[in-house]
Protein backbone atom coordinates (compact mmCIF):
# COMPACT_ATOMS: atom_id res chain seq x y z
CA UNK A 1 0.00 0.00 0.00
CA UNK A 2 3.01 2.31 0.94
CA UNK A 3 3.70 2.45 -2.52
CA UNK A 4 0.20 4.25 -3.46
CA UNK A 5 1.20 7.50 -4.43
CA UNK A 6 -0.49 10.09 -2.05
CA UNK A 7 -3.70 11.81 -3.92
CA UNK A 8 -4.98 15.05 -3.46
CA UNK A 9 -7.55 13.90 -0.96
CA UNK A 10 -4.86 11.83 1.15
CA UNK A 11 -2.94 14.78 1.88
CA UNK A 12 -6.19 17.18 2.97
CA UNK A 13 -6.24 13.92 5.88
CA UNK A 14 -6.27 15.62 9.78
CA UNK A 15 -3.11 13.90 11.00
CA UNK A 16 -4.14 11.12 13.69
CA UNK A 17 -4.45 12.78 17.03
CA UNK A 18 -6.74 15.52 15.55
CA UNK A 19 -8.65 12.75 14.09
CA UNK A 20 -8.95 10.96 16.98
CA UNK A 21 -9.95 14.22 19.31
CA UNK A 22 -12.62 14.93 16.38
CA UNK A 23 -14.02 10.95 16.89
CA UNK A 24 -13.76 11.57 20.91
CA UNK A 25 -15.20 15.45 21.54
CA UNK A 26 -18.30 15.15 19.48
CA UNK A 27 -18.99 11.59 20.83
CA UNK A 28 -18.97 12.80 24.23
CA UNK A 29 -21.61 15.47 23.75
CA UNK A 30 -24.02 13.07 22.80
CA UNK A 31 -23.11 10.19 24.78
CA UNK A 32 -23.59 13.21 27.72
CA UNK A 33 -26.67 14.24 26.66
CA UNK A 34 -27.75 10.66 25.99
CA UNK A 35 -27.03 9.39 29.41
CA UNK A 36 -29.33 12.04 30.91
CA UNK A 37 -32.25 11.70 28.58
CA UNK A 38 -31.71 7.11 29.19
CA UNK A 39 -30.91 7.75 33.03
CA UNK A 40 -34.37 10.11 33.44
CA UNK A 41 -36.08 7.18 32.07
CA UNK A 42 -34.99 4.37 33.72
CA UNK A 43 -33.60 3.21 37.08
CA UNK A 44 -30.28 1.85 37.12
CA UNK A 45 -30.72 -0.38 39.92
CA UNK A 46 -33.72 -1.71 38.28
CA UNK A 47 -31.92 -2.47 35.07
CA UNK A 48 -29.00 -4.02 36.80
CA UNK A 49 -31.81 -6.34 38.87
CA UNK A 50 -33.06 -7.16 35.90
CA UNK A 51 -30.32 -7.97 33.67
CA UNK A 52 -28.53 -9.86 36.33
CA UNK A 53 -26.13 -7.44 38.09
CA UNK A 54 -28.09 -6.91 41.80
CA UNK A 55 -24.98 -5.15 43.01
CA UNK A 56 -25.06 -2.44 40.62
CA UNK A 57 -24.86 0.94 42.66
CA UNK A 58 -26.68 3.74 41.01
CA UNK A 59 -23.67 6.25 40.35
CA UNK A 60 -22.28 2.55 38.90
CA UNK A 61 -25.29 2.09 36.86
CA UNK A 62 -24.36 5.41 35.61
CA UNK A 63 -21.05 5.70 34.84
CA UNK A 64 -21.12 2.33 32.89
CA UNK A 65 -24.04 4.16 31.19
CA UNK A 66 -22.04 6.96 30.24
CA UNK A 67 -18.99 4.97 29.15
CA UNK A 68 -21.34 2.54 26.49
CA UNK A 69 -22.91 5.40 25.51
CA UNK A 70 -19.14 6.87 24.30
CA UNK A 71 -18.12 3.77 22.90
CA UNK A 72 -21.45 3.62 20.74
CA UNK A 73 -21.43 7.13 19.89
CA UNK A 74 -17.27 7.21 19.29
CA UNK A 75 -18.23 4.02 17.33
CA UNK A 76 -20.36 5.95 14.64
CA UNK A 77 -18.10 9.17 14.88
CA UNK A 78 -15.25 7.09 14.12
CA UNK A 79 -16.86 5.22 11.38
CA UNK A 80 -18.06 8.75 9.39
CA UNK A 81 -14.29 9.59 9.51
CA UNK A 82 -13.38 5.88 8.28
CA UNK A 83 -15.77 5.94 5.12
CA UNK A 84 -15.15 9.62 5.00
CA UNK A 85 -11.15 8.70 3.45
CA UNK A 86 -10.41 8.55 -0.35
CA UNK A 87 -10.99 4.65 -1.29
CA UNK A 88 -9.14 5.10 -4.64
CA UNK A 89 -5.70 4.32 -2.07
CA UNK A 90 -6.96 0.97 -2.30
CA UNK A 91 -8.91 0.60 -5.44
CA UNK A 92 -6.90 2.08 -7.92
CA UNK A 93 -6.80 0.38 -11.46
CA UNK A 94 -3.02 -0.79 -12.64
CA UNK A 95 -3.09 2.35 -15.14
CA UNK A 96 -2.31 4.95 -12.57
CA UNK A 97 0.17 2.58 -10.79
CA UNK A 98 2.14 2.06 -13.90
CA UNK A 99 2.68 5.40 -14.97
CA UNK B 1 13.32 10.67 22.49
CA UNK B 2 13.50 11.95 18.88
CA UNK B 3 9.79 13.46 19.91
CA UNK B 4 11.30 15.01 23.19
CA UNK B 5 14.55 16.24 21.10
CA UNK B 6 12.28 18.09 18.04
CA UNK B 7 10.19 19.79 21.23
CA UNK B 8 13.63 21.11 22.14
CA UNK B 9 14.49 22.48 19.30
CA UNK B 10 11.19 24.54 19.05
CA UNK B 11 9.52 24.56 22.76
CA UNK B 12 7.03 27.20 21.27
CA UNK B 13 5.55 24.86 18.96
CA UNK B 14 3.84 22.43 20.62
CA UNK B 15 2.31 19.22 18.97
CA UNK B 16 -0.98 20.16 19.75
CA UNK B 17 -4.74 18.58 19.89
CA UNK B 18 -6.42 20.53 16.90
CA UNK B 19 -3.26 22.26 15.42
CA UNK B 20 0.22 23.05 15.60
CA UNK B 21 0.06 26.01 17.61
CA UNK B 22 2.25 28.85 19.09
CA UNK B 23 1.75 28.45 22.38
CA UNK B 24 0.56 32.12 23.80
CA UNK B 25 1.75 34.03 26.72
CA UNK B 26 -0.93 36.08 27.10
CA UNK B 27 0.29 40.02 29.55
CA UNK B 28 -1.52 40.53 32.23
CA UNK B 29 -3.80 43.55 32.13
CA UNK B 30 -5.72 45.93 34.42
CA UNK B 31 -8.40 48.55 33.82
CA UNK B 32 -12.28 48.45 34.01
CA UNK B 33 -12.75 45.37 32.25
CA UNK B 34 -10.07 43.21 33.99
CA UNK B 35 -11.56 44.62 37.11
CA UNK B 36 -15.34 43.67 36.36
CA UNK B 37 -13.84 40.13 34.69
CA UNK B 38 -12.26 39.58 38.49
CA UNK B 39 -15.24 40.37 40.07
CA UNK B 40 -17.54 38.14 38.27
CA UNK B 41 -14.66 35.23 38.32
CA UNK B 42 -14.72 35.62 42.20
CA UNK B 43 -18.56 35.67 42.82
CA UNK B 44 -19.06 32.69 39.71
CA UNK B 45 -16.34 30.81 41.44
CA UNK B 46 -17.15 31.45 44.53
CA UNK B 47 -20.88 30.29 43.67
CA UNK B 48 -19.14 27.08 42.30
CA UNK B 49 -16.77 26.25 45.12
CA UNK B 50 -19.25 27.78 47.92
CA UNK B 51 -22.93 26.44 46.96
CA UNK B 52 -22.64 22.83 47.78
CA UNK B 53 -22.25 23.12 51.02
CA UNK B 54 -24.76 25.50 51.94
CA UNK B 55 -27.96 23.87 53.60
CA UNK B 56 -31.69 24.77 53.05
CA UNK B 57 -34.41 22.76 55.16
CA UNK B 58 -32.05 19.97 56.48
CA UNK B 59 -30.47 19.12 53.23
CA UNK B 60 -28.18 20.23 50.55
CA UNK B 61 -29.71 23.49 49.23
CA UNK B 62 -28.28 22.57 45.49
CA UNK B 63 -27.95 18.59 45.27
CA UNK B 64 -28.76 16.79 41.84
CA UNK B 65 -28.91 13.59 44.04
CA UNK B 66 -27.89 11.14 42.11
CA UNK B 67 -27.81 8.09 43.86
CA UNK B 68 -31.31 9.07 45.46
CA UNK B 69 -32.50 9.88 42.11
CA UNK B 70 -34.02 13.14 43.54
CA UNK B 71 -32.77 16.88 42.86
CA UNK B 72 -33.23 19.63 45.19
CA UNK B 73 -32.93 23.03 44.40
CA UNK B 74 -33.64 25.30 47.50
CA UNK B 75 -37.30 24.40 48.38
CA UNK B 76 -37.88 22.25 45.24
CA UNK B 77 -37.23 19.01 45.07
CA UNK B 78 -37.45 17.55 41.69
CA UNK B 79 -37.47 13.87 40.35
CA UNK B 80 -36.79 12.09 37.76
CA UNK B 81 -40.82 12.52 36.15
CA UNK B 82 -40.27 15.68 36.46
CA UNK B 83 -37.09 15.77 34.00
CA UNK B 84 -39.75 18.45 32.31
CA UNK B 85 -39.23 21.49 34.45
CA UNK B 86 -35.34 20.47 34.13
CA UNK B 87 -35.52 20.98 30.26
CA UNK B 88 -37.55 23.99 30.45
CA UNK B 89 -34.88 25.72 32.75
CA UNK B 90 -32.10 24.84 30.50
CA UNK B 91 -34.30 25.84 27.48
CA UNK B 92 -34.63 29.34 29.38
CA UNK B 93 -30.94 29.07 29.78
CA UNK B 94 -30.62 28.80 26.29
CA UNK B 95 -32.61 31.46 25.16
CA UNK B 96 -30.93 34.14 27.56
CA UNK B 97 -27.82 33.47 26.22
CA UNK B 98 -29.05 33.83 23.13
CA UNK B 99 -30.66 37.43 24.00
CA UNK B 100 -27.50 38.45 25.60
CA UNK B 101 -25.75 37.35 22.36
CA UNK B 102 -28.02 39.88 20.69
CA UNK B 103 -27.73 42.36 22.70
CA UNK B 104 -24.34 42.21 23.84
CA UNK B 105 -22.20 40.11 21.33
CA UNK B 106 -19.74 37.34 23.34
CA UNK B 107 -20.30 38.48 26.85
CA UNK B 108 -20.74 34.77 27.62
CA UNK B 109 -17.57 33.89 26.46
CA UNK B 110 -15.58 36.95 27.92
CA UNK B 111 -16.86 37.04 31.27
CA UNK B 112 -19.30 33.97 31.95
CA UNK B 113 -18.05 30.71 30.75
CA UNK B 114 -16.57 28.26 32.83
CA UNK B 115 -13.71 27.67 30.13
CA UNK B 116 -12.79 31.49 30.64
CA UNK B 117 -13.03 31.88 34.36
CA UNK B 118 -11.22 28.95 34.90
CA UNK B 119 -8.32 29.55 32.41
CA UNK B 120 -8.31 32.91 34.11
CA UNK B 121 -7.80 31.41 37.73
CA UNK B 122 -5.50 28.85 36.07
CA UNK B 123 -3.17 31.79 34.61
CA UNK B 124 -3.11 33.54 37.59
CA UNK B 125 -1.99 30.92 39.12
CA UNK B 126 0.88 30.43 36.55
CA UNK B 127 1.52 33.96 37.04
CA UNK B 128 2.11 33.73 40.82
CA UNK B 129 4.51 31.08 40.72
CA UNK B 130 6.28 31.95 36.92
CA UNK B 131 6.07 35.26 36.81
CA UNK B 132 5.01 37.69 34.01
CA UNK B 133 4.14 35.90 30.86
CA UNK B 134 7.67 37.46 29.80
CA UNK B 135 9.51 35.32 32.60
CA UNK B 136 7.69 32.79 31.55
CA UNK B 137 8.57 32.93 27.72
CA UNK B 138 12.51 33.41 28.90
CA UNK B 139 12.15 30.49 31.21
CA UNK B 140 10.41 27.80 28.00
CA UNK B 141 13.24 29.36 26.09
CA UNK B 142 16.14 28.97 28.60
CA UNK B 143 17.65 25.61 29.68
CA UNK B 144 15.95 23.13 31.50
CA UNK B 145 17.99 23.07 34.91
CA UNK B 146 16.73 22.27 38.34
CA UNK B 147 14.99 25.42 38.73
CA UNK B 148 13.25 25.18 35.54
CA UNK B 149 11.82 22.07 36.44
CA UNK B 150 11.49 23.20 40.03
CA UNK B 151 9.37 25.78 38.92
CA UNK B 152 7.31 23.71 36.39
CA UNK B 153 6.63 21.17 38.76
CA UNK B 154 5.59 24.04 41.74
CA UNK B 155 3.07 25.39 39.08
CA UNK B 156 1.74 22.03 38.04
CA UNK B 157 1.14 20.39 41.53
CA UNK B 158 -0.89 23.76 42.47
CA UNK B 159 -2.89 22.88 38.97
CA UNK B 160 -3.45 19.47 40.08
CA UNK B 161 -4.63 20.18 43.54
CA UNK B 162 -6.85 22.91 42.85
CA UNK B 163 -8.47 20.60 39.62
CA UNK B 164 -9.06 17.46 42.13
CA UNK B 165 -10.50 20.57 44.65
CA UNK B 166 -12.67 21.34 41.30
CA UNK B 167 -13.26 17.39 40.74
CA UNK B 168 -14.49 16.33 44.45
CA UNK B 169 -16.45 19.91 44.05
CA UNK B 170 -18.37 18.64 41.12
CA UNK B 171 -19.18 15.46 42.58
CA UNK B 172 -20.50 17.02 45.57
CA UNK B 173 -23.05 18.35 42.92
CA UNK B 174 -24.54 14.86 42.71
CA UNK B 175 -23.81 13.08 45.84
CA UNK B 176 -24.38 14.93 49.39
CA UNK B 177 -20.71 16.69 49.85
CA UNK B 178 -20.41 16.50 53.47
CA UNK B 179 -20.81 12.45 53.29
CA UNK B 180 -18.46 12.87 50.24
CA UNK B 181 -16.02 15.02 52.79
CA UNK B 182 -16.13 12.15 55.00
CA UNK B 183 -15.05 9.54 52.94
CA UNK B 184 -12.00 11.58 51.56
CA UNK B 185 -10.62 12.19 55.13
CA UNK B 186 -11.62 8.74 56.57
CA UNK B 187 -9.89 6.91 52.77
CA UNK B 188 -13.04 5.25 52.35
CA UNK B 189 -14.55 7.19 48.96
CA UNK B 190 -16.21 4.45 46.48
CA UNK B 191 -14.51 3.67 43.44
CA UNK B 192 -17.16 5.75 41.07
CA UNK B 193 -16.59 8.96 43.00
CA UNK B 194 -12.89 8.66 42.99
CA UNK B 195 -13.09 7.56 39.18
CA UNK B 196 -15.51 11.14 38.32
CA UNK B 197 -13.17 13.32 40.88
CA UNK B 198 -10.18 12.69 39.16
CA UNK B 199 -11.66 12.46 35.78
CA UNK B 200 -13.52 15.84 35.96
CA UNK B 201 -9.91 17.16 37.46
CA UNK B 202 -7.99 15.77 34.85
CA UNK B 203 -10.26 17.75 32.48
CA UNK B 204 -10.64 20.95 33.99
CA UNK B 205 -6.53 20.18 34.16
CA UNK B 206 -6.08 20.07 30.50
CA UNK B 207 -8.27 22.30 29.29
CA UNK B 208 -7.50 25.13 31.87
CA UNK B 209 -4.41 24.54 31.88
CA UNK B 210 -3.36 23.71 28.06
CA UNK B 211 -5.99 23.33 25.91
CA UNK B 212 -7.33 27.12 27.21
CA UNK B 213 -8.04 29.12 23.61
CA UNK B 214 -8.22 25.84 21.40
CA UNK B 215 -11.34 24.55 23.46
CA UNK B 216 -12.95 28.28 22.07
CA UNK B 217 -12.00 28.10 19.01
CA UNK B 218 -12.39 24.46 17.99
CA UNK B 219 -14.44 22.38 20.19
CA UNK B 220 -17.35 25.28 21.70
CA UNK B 221 -19.73 25.02 19.28
CA UNK B 222 -21.25 27.61 21.16
CA UNK B 223 -18.68 29.75 19.52
CA UNK B 224 -19.24 27.92 15.99
CA UNK B 225 -22.81 29.53 15.59
CA UNK B 226 -23.26 32.77 17.82
CA UNK B 227 -22.34 34.70 15.03
CA UNK B 228 -25.81 34.11 13.65
CA UNK B 229 -27.31 35.94 16.52
CA UNK B 230 -24.84 38.55 15.79
CA UNK B 231 -26.39 42.16 13.50
CA UNK B 232 -25.65 45.22 13.05
CA UNK B 233 -26.64 46.44 16.45
CA UNK B 234 -24.93 43.61 18.23
CA UNK B 235 -22.28 45.01 21.16
CA UNK B 236 -18.78 44.58 19.92
CA UNK B 237 -14.96 45.27 20.42
CA UNK B 238 -13.74 46.59 17.28
CA UNK B 239 -10.97 49.12 16.09
CA UNK B 240 -11.27 52.65 15.22
CA UNK B 241 -9.64 52.22 11.88
CA UNK B 242 -10.21 55.29 10.60
CA UNK B 243 -8.78 56.82 13.76
CA UNK B 244 -6.57 54.58 14.02
CA UNK B 245 -4.06 54.17 10.82
CA UNK B 246 -2.07 54.76 9.31
CA UNK B 247 -0.64 52.96 12.50
CA UNK B 248 3.62 54.24 13.47
CA UNK B 249 5.41 54.68 16.37
CA UNK B 250 6.04 58.32 17.64
CA UNK B 251 7.55 60.14 20.50
CA UNK B 252 5.10 60.53 23.85
CA UNK B 253 2.48 63.04 23.42
CA UNK B 254 3.06 63.74 20.26
CA UNK B 255 -0.04 64.76 18.09
CA UNK B 256 -0.75 62.48 15.73
CA UNK B 257 -1.62 65.10 12.76
CA UNK B 258 2.10 66.20 13.22
CA UNK B 259 3.44 63.25 12.34
CA UNK B 260 0.67 62.56 9.49
CA UNK B 261 -0.39 59.05 11.56
CA UNK B 262 -3.21 57.97 12.96
CA UNK B 263 -3.74 57.63 16.78
CA UNK B 264 -2.61 54.03 16.56
CA UNK B 265 1.24 53.77 17.72
CA UNK B 266 1.80 50.15 16.96
CA UNK B 267 2.79 49.20 20.14
CA UNK B 268 1.41 45.55 19.62
CA UNK B 269 -0.02 45.33 23.53
CA UNK B 270 -3.58 44.72 22.31
CA UNK B 271 -2.31 41.61 20.53
CA UNK B 272 0.50 40.57 23.53
CA UNK B 273 -2.74 40.65 26.08
CA UNK B 274 -4.73 38.88 23.51
CA UNK B 275 -5.92 35.56 25.41
CA UNK B 276 -7.02 33.62 21.74
CA UNK B 277 -3.56 35.38 20.26
CA UNK B 278 -5.45 37.53 17.25
CA UNK B 279 -5.04 41.07 16.22
CA UNK B 280 -8.02 43.36 17.28
CA UNK B 281 -6.90 45.53 14.65
CA UNK B 282 -7.58 42.78 11.58
CA UNK B 283 -11.53 43.35 12.47
CA UNK B 284 -13.91 40.74 14.12
CA UNK B 285 -12.62 37.51 14.00
CA UNK B 286 -14.89 34.61 15.21
CA UNK B 287 -11.92 33.76 17.73
CA UNK B 288 -12.29 36.75 19.87
CA UNK B 289 -14.19 35.95 22.90
CA UNK B 290 -15.08 39.51 23.78
CA UNK B 291 -12.83 39.50 27.27
CA UNK B 292 -12.25 42.86 26.56
CA UNK B 293 -8.40 42.89 27.66
CA UNK B 294 -7.36 45.07 25.00
CA UNK B 295 -9.41 47.69 25.80
CA UNK B 296 -7.86 48.15 28.97
CA UNK B 297 -4.33 47.99 28.02
CA UNK B 298 -4.69 50.39 24.40
CA UNK B 299 -6.62 52.45 26.94
CA UNK B 300 -3.99 52.86 28.80
CA UNK B 301 -1.85 53.22 26.10
CA UNK B 302 -4.22 56.24 24.85
CA UNK B 303 -3.93 58.05 28.45
CA UNK B 304 -0.18 57.77 28.15
CA UNK B 305 0.06 59.37 24.65
CA UNK B 306 -2.77 61.91 26.29
CA UNK B 307 -5.24 60.99 23.34
CA UNK B 308 -8.67 60.15 24.03
CA UNK B 309 -10.00 56.41 24.56
CA UNK B 310 -12.00 54.23 22.83
CA UNK B 311 -9.33 53.57 20.24
CA UNK B 312 -10.40 50.04 20.78
CA UNK B 313 -13.62 49.77 21.95
CA UNK B 314 -17.44 47.98 22.92
CA UNK B 315 -19.21 49.44 19.84
CA UNK B 316 -21.57 48.13 17.17
CA UNK B 317 -21.33 48.30 13.47
CA UNK B 318 -23.76 50.50 13.15
CA UNK B 319 -22.06 53.19 14.98
CA UNK B 320 -18.78 52.29 13.40
CA UNK B 321 -20.27 53.11 9.91
CA UNK B 322 -21.70 56.03 11.58
CA UNK B 323 -25.72 55.06 11.87
CA UNK B 324 -27.76 54.93 15.12
CA UNK B 325 -27.61 51.80 16.82
CA UNK B 326 -30.92 50.17 18.18
CA UNK B 327 -31.53 48.49 21.04
CA UNK B 328 -35.03 47.47 20.64
CA UNK B 329 -35.33 45.52 17.18
CA UNK B 330 -37.58 42.75 15.60
CA UNK B 331 -34.63 40.14 16.59
CA UNK B 332 -34.42 40.77 20.75
CA UNK B 333 -38.13 41.49 20.55
CA UNK B 334 -38.49 37.84 19.24
CA UNK B 335 -35.92 36.41 21.80
CA UNK B 336 -37.90 38.73 24.84
CA UNK B 337 -41.42 37.32 23.47
CA UNK B 338 -40.10 33.36 23.76
CA UNK B 339 -38.39 34.19 26.93
CA UNK B 340 -41.41 35.64 28.70
CA UNK B 341 -43.52 33.19 27.23
CA UNK B 342 -41.82 29.82 28.13
CA UNK B 343 -40.73 31.42 31.89
CA UNK B 344 -44.47 31.82 32.44
CA UNK B 345 -45.04 28.28 31.13
CA UNK B 346 -42.54 27.18 33.71
CA UNK B 347 -44.06 29.12 36.56
CA UNK B 348 -47.19 28.17 35.93
CA UNK B 349 -46.75 24.28 35.70
CA UNK B 350 -44.11 25.09 38.95
CA UNK B 351 -46.86 26.44 40.53
CA UNK B 352 -49.97 23.80 39.47
CA UNK B 353 -47.60 20.88 39.98
CA UNK B 354 -49.00 17.99 41.69
CA UNK B 355 -46.63 16.35 43.92
CA UNK B 356 -48.05 12.91 43.58
CA UNK B 357 -46.90 10.31 41.10
CA UNK B 358 -48.62 6.95 40.47
CA UNK B 359 -47.55 4.17 38.61
CA UNK B 360 -49.69 1.05 37.83
CA UNK B 361 -47.78 -2.20 36.59
CA UNK B 362 -49.84 -5.12 35.50
CA UNK B 363 -49.17 -8.42 36.91
CA UNK B 364 -47.00 -9.95 34.32
CA UNK B 365 -48.06 -13.54 35.52
CA UNK B 366 -51.40 -13.51 34.28
CA UNK B 367 -53.33 -11.77 32.30
CA UNK B 368 -56.58 -12.62 34.60
CA UNK B 369 -57.05 -15.31 36.73
CA UNK B 370 -61.21 -16.41 37.85
CA UNK B 371 -61.88 -16.66 41.57
CA UNK B 372 -64.23 -19.78 43.70
CA UNK B 373 -66.90 -17.60 43.02
CA UNK B 374 -66.46 -17.04 39.19
CA UNK B 375 -64.95 -13.49 39.85
CA UNK B 376 -62.77 -12.29 37.40
CA UNK B 377 -59.68 -11.10 39.19
CA UNK B 378 -56.71 -8.92 37.64
CA UNK B 379 -53.37 -8.31 39.91
CA UNK B 380 -52.21 -4.56 39.73
CA UNK B 381 -49.00 -3.42 41.26
CA UNK B 382 -48.98 0.47 42.13
CA UNK B 383 -46.03 2.45 42.88
CA UNK B 384 -47.13 5.55 44.24
CA UNK B 385 -44.64 8.05 44.82
CA UNK B 386 -45.57 11.38 47.66
CA UNK B 387 -43.21 13.94 46.33
CA UNK B 388 -44.97 16.16 48.75
CA UNK B 389 -42.67 17.77 51.64
CA UNK B 390 -44.92 16.29 54.17
CA UNK B 391 -45.91 12.55 54.69
CA UNK B 392 -49.18 11.69 53.49
CA UNK B 393 -52.18 9.67 53.97
CA UNK B 394 -53.98 8.96 50.84
CA UNK B 395 -57.36 7.07 49.92
CA UNK B 396 -57.81 5.24 47.01
CA UNK B 397 -60.97 4.43 44.58
CA UNK B 398 -61.48 2.41 41.50
CA UNK B 399 -63.69 3.44 38.70
CA UNK B 400 -65.05 2.57 34.92
CA UNK B 401 -66.93 -0.49 35.21
CA UNK B 402 -70.00 -1.34 37.44
CA UNK B 403 -69.54 -3.43 40.60
CA UNK B 404 -65.65 -3.49 40.69
CA UNK B 405 -64.31 -4.47 43.85
CA UNK B 406 -61.73 -4.17 45.13
CA UNK B 407 -59.21 -6.04 47.50
CA UNK B 408 -56.34 -4.49 49.17
CA UNK B 409 -55.95 -1.07 50.86
CA UNK B 410 -57.28 1.25 50.16
CA UNK B 411 -57.50 3.99 53.04
CA UNK B 412 -55.18 5.50 55.29
CA UNK B 413 -52.35 4.79 52.83
CA UNK B 414 -49.33 7.00 54.76
CA UNK B 415 -46.36 7.61 52.43
CA UNK B 416 -43.26 9.35 54.21
CA UNK B 417 -42.12 12.71 52.22
CA UNK B 418 -40.56 11.79 49.44
CA UNK B 419 -41.37 8.66 50.07
CA UNK B 420 -42.63 5.66 47.49
CA UNK B 421 -44.32 2.31 48.38
CA UNK B 422 -45.34 -0.52 46.52
CA UNK B 423 -49.34 -1.06 46.60
CA UNK B 424 -50.84 -4.90 45.19
CA UNK B 425 -54.28 -4.38 44.40
CA UNK B 426 -56.37 -7.15 43.55
CA UNK B 427 -59.56 -6.18 41.44
CA UNK B 428 -62.55 -8.24 41.01
CA UNK B 429 -65.87 -8.57 38.62
CA UNK B 430 -68.42 -10.07 37.75
CA UNK B 431 -67.56 -11.25 34.26
CA UNK B 432 -71.33 -10.47 33.59
CA UNK B 433 -70.32 -6.65 33.70
CA UNK B 434 -67.75 -7.24 31.02
CA UNK B 435 -68.57 -5.51 27.90
CA UNK B 436 -65.22 -6.56 26.15
CA UNK B 437 -62.40 -8.42 26.38
CA UNK B 438 -59.81 -5.02 27.51
CA UNK B 439 -61.51 -2.12 29.28
CA UNK B 440 -60.44 1.09 30.38
CA UNK B 441 -60.29 1.55 33.95
CA UNK B 442 -59.42 4.52 36.26
CA UNK B 443 -56.98 4.72 39.63
CA UNK B 444 -58.40 7.88 41.77
CA UNK B 445 -55.69 8.98 44.34
CA UNK B 446 -56.38 11.86 46.68
CA UNK B 447 -54.92 12.93 50.10
CA UNK B 448 -57.76 12.44 53.02
CA UNK B 449 -56.54 15.91 54.68
CA UNK B 450 -56.21 18.05 51.38
CA UNK B 451 -58.29 16.05 48.63
CA UNK B 452 -59.00 18.91 46.69
CA UNK B 453 -55.01 19.81 45.83
CA UNK B 454 -53.24 16.38 46.28
CA UNK B 455 -54.94 14.49 43.69
CA UNK B 456 -54.24 11.85 40.82
CA UNK B 457 -55.71 9.68 38.15
CA UNK B 458 -54.37 6.98 36.17
CA UNK B 459 -55.55 4.82 33.58
CA UNK B 460 -55.09 1.07 33.44
CA UNK B 461 -56.45 -2.00 31.76
CA UNK B 462 -58.82 -4.51 32.93
CA UNK B 463 -58.46 -7.88 31.42
CA UNK B 464 -61.04 -10.35 30.77
CA UNK B 465 -62.29 -13.40 29.15
CA UNK B 466 -63.04 -12.59 25.63
CA UNK B 467 -67.09 -12.14 25.58
CA UNK B 468 -69.38 -12.25 22.28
Amino acid sequence: MSTMPATEADKNQLPLVQQIVSIMWPSFLTASAATIIFFTLFDPIELGQIGGFPSLTRTGGYTIGFFCFWLLTSISCALTCYFRRPTNRFNTTNKTTES
Amino acid sequence: MSQSAAKQTDPNLESELYKKREKLYPREVHGVFAVLRLLTMAALLGAYYGMPWINWDGHQAVLFDLPARKFYIFGLTLWPQDFFYLSMLLIIAAISLFLFTALAGRLWCGYACPQTVWTEIYMWIERKIEGSSKAQRKRDQGPRDAAYFGIKSLKHAAWLLFSLWTGFTFVGYFTPILELWTNVITWTLGPWETFWIFFYGFATYGNAGFMREQVCIYMCPYARFQSAMFDHDTLIISYDEKRGNPRGSRKRGTPSAEVGLGDCIDCSLCVQVCPVGIDIRDGLQYQCIGCAACIDVCDDVMDKMGYPRGLVKYTTENALMGNPTRIVRPRVLAYVAILAFVSIALLYALLTRVPLEVDIIRDRNALYTETDQGLVQNVYNLKIINMDDRPQRFRLAVSGLEGLKVIGQTEGIEIGSGAVIDLPLRVEIDPIELKSSSTEILFHIESEINPQELSIDEHARFLGPVSR
